[in-house]
């Protein structure tokens, strides 16, 4: 069922099967569920004490808590600006992130992390009504915050639900961190829009045991996540869909959920296009069915555009510049290449743009980390590749080299969340392949 | 509990949990990414059970500072020691 907005959904869900299971979570050690009926008025009550703060522009630290979904959703429904932080960003990109997004009141269920970061907090914003903003990748000094909206949001929602229904009696694992749109749509409002029950995972400490407690039917991972659960088989016998997305998911993870029986499917999207833009719905976990809201176009070298008026972003906040880079005439320019089969589905094959996106759904913007490091490299002829879905540091020279190194980035390194941070330094003695104007060749790359 | 036992107790819990690095030498100077080779997800898992072990509860936010194994004990006896 198509809704345009959150409060539509909540609200027709309450009043149509208020009884039903919205939401399980934990408390003191038990499985706790609430209905439908409950969670609007739980999130009415929060917007109307949003409303009455007179605050504008809301930044949440996202913990995954009951508290902190409800502070969500009150935020979109009361037609505030809502940014999605993660939770372990760091103080000095927090600051930053503050005052980029004109945050004037920051949520966390650390109220002593709150009061640290209040002399930080901006004016707000003059009109945020139903922006809701999402960071591009996490934590980076340059990230870009992609404005979507409520309505965005629930019609990525949509088509999620369209091609790959729950139903009521299923439960949907949310483990994936919400300020990723990803573990947004796909972990939350996916469950919700089909009227099932989503389960908030408990965080990192309870990957490995979040499955037997919740008993989930559905889960949304990236595949990093999957491989962790499946390498401490944590998945429960009840689970009979897995989603994946946000990342390339090696064949050997979808082949691992087929032979238990799983029903795989994997997505393709974007935080520009409020996620999913296609899923695999067949044997072929790569051939992927465009979603209905969206149209995918081949440009003649390949790169994937996409125009979907309902789904894609209203832009890179206050960065009008990087914008038009990427979206002009509603056609949003991905920076993947793929083609699209003889039976109309969707292929991606690699990237245009140098970006790598790694197995935990993260993006490193190549250009920008290796800038970085080149301030404690200097000199060094280096770049940053992907391997088996993390970062490594290809540089010339030898091991002899390598604690110098090692110490040497350490600073940078620091300033990452751990899955960006650089997995292990590959040496060679040749110069590294660049082109005529100095770029790197990276498919040269010898990893 | 001293120093060098806290280091002890860390590198059992690393073995268990990353089984391939039985045989490796760690060290307090060992970068836990590199060094190590320990994942992300790998080093929830070891945090996680370091934190159960000692009965103790190092911050989200602490994770990503800790670097090398001597960061990581460092971080478990400050907590001890409170």
């Amino acid at each position: 069922m198509r809704f345009s907005s959150l409060f539509q959904m909540l609200s027709f869900r309450a009043s149509e099967h208020g009884s039903r299971t919205a939401l399980f979570y934990e408390a003191g050690g038990e499985k706790v569920r609430l209905s439908y009926f409950e969670l609007f008025d739980l999130v009415q009550r929060r917007a109307n004490d949003l409303r009455a703060s007179g605050k504008t522009s809301i930044g949440i630290l996202t913990d995954g808590s009951l508290d902190c979904v409800i502070t969500i959703m009150a935020s979109i429904v009361s037609g505030l600006q809502t940014v999605l932080l993660d939770e372990n960003t760091p103080d000095a990109l927090l600051k930053g992130y503050i005052a980029y997004t004109d945050i004037d009141f920051l949520w966390s269920s650390d109220s002593e992390l709150t009061r640290e970061f209040s002399p930080y907090l901006t004016g707000g914003v003059k009109s945020g009504v139903g922006r809701v903003l999402f960071f591009t990748s996490g934590t980076t000094s340059r990230s870009k915050a992609v404005v979507l909206t409520d309505e965005s949001l629930m019609s990525s929602a949509y088509n999620g639900g369209s091609l790959l229904p729950l139903e009521e009696d299923d439960v949907l694992l949310c483990q994936l961190p919400l300020n990723h749109v990803f573990g947004f749509v796909c972990g939350l409002l996916w469950g919700l829009s089909c009227g099932a029950a989503v389960a908030l995972g408990r965080g990192a400490r309870h990957y490995i045991d979040d499955c037997a407690f919740f008993a989930p039917t559905a889960i949304s991972l990236v595949p990093l996540l999957l491989g962790f659960l499946l390498k401490h088989n944590s998945l429960n016998e009840e689970l009979r869909l897995v989603l994946i997305g946000a990342g390339d998911c090696p064949p050997r993870l979808i082949s691992a959920c087929a032979s238990m029986g799983l029903r795989v499917s994997f997505g393709y999207g974007l935080t520009e296009t409020s996620s999913g833009v296609a899923l695999s719905l067949g044997a072929d976990p790569y051939a992927m069915t465009v979603c209905p809201d969206d149209e995918v176009i081949i440009a003649e070298d390949g790169e994937i555009l996409i125009s979907a008026p309902t789904c894609v972003m209203e832009g890179y906040y206050k960065m009008p510049d990087a914008t038009r880079e990427v979206l002009s005439g509603g056609i949003l320019r991905t920076g993947d290449l793929g083609f699209i089969d003889g039976d109309g589905l969707l292929h991606v094959t690699g990237r245009k743009k140098e970006i790598l996106v790694l197995s935990d759904g993260t993006k490193i913007f190549l250009p920008e980390y290796e800038g970085e490091l080149a301030a404690v490299l200097p000199g060094r002829d280096f770049a940053v590749a992907e391997k088996g879905g993390a970062p490594y540091l290809v540089i010339k020279g030898g091991a002899s080299d390598r604690a110098a190194i090692l110490s040497s980035v350490r600073p940078v390194m620091e300033l990452r969340p751990r899955g960006q941070q650089i997995r292990d330094i590959i040496f060679t003695p040749h110069p590294l392949p660049r082109t005529a104007t100095g770029k790197i060749k990276r498919w040269e790359l010898q990893l | 509990m001293t120093r060098q036992e806290i280091l002890s107790s860390t590198k059992e819990v690393i073995y268990e949990c990353v089984p391939e690095l039985e045989g490796t030498e760690l060290t307090e100077d060992t970068v836990i990414n590199t060094d190590a080779a320990i994942d992300s997800m790998g080093f929830t898992l070891v945090i996680c059970r370091l934190e159960a072990n000692f009965n103790i509860r190092i911050p989200n936010r602490q994770w990503q500072r800790l670097s090398t194994l001597g960061d990581v004990v460092d971080a478990i006896e400050k907590r001890i020691e409170k």
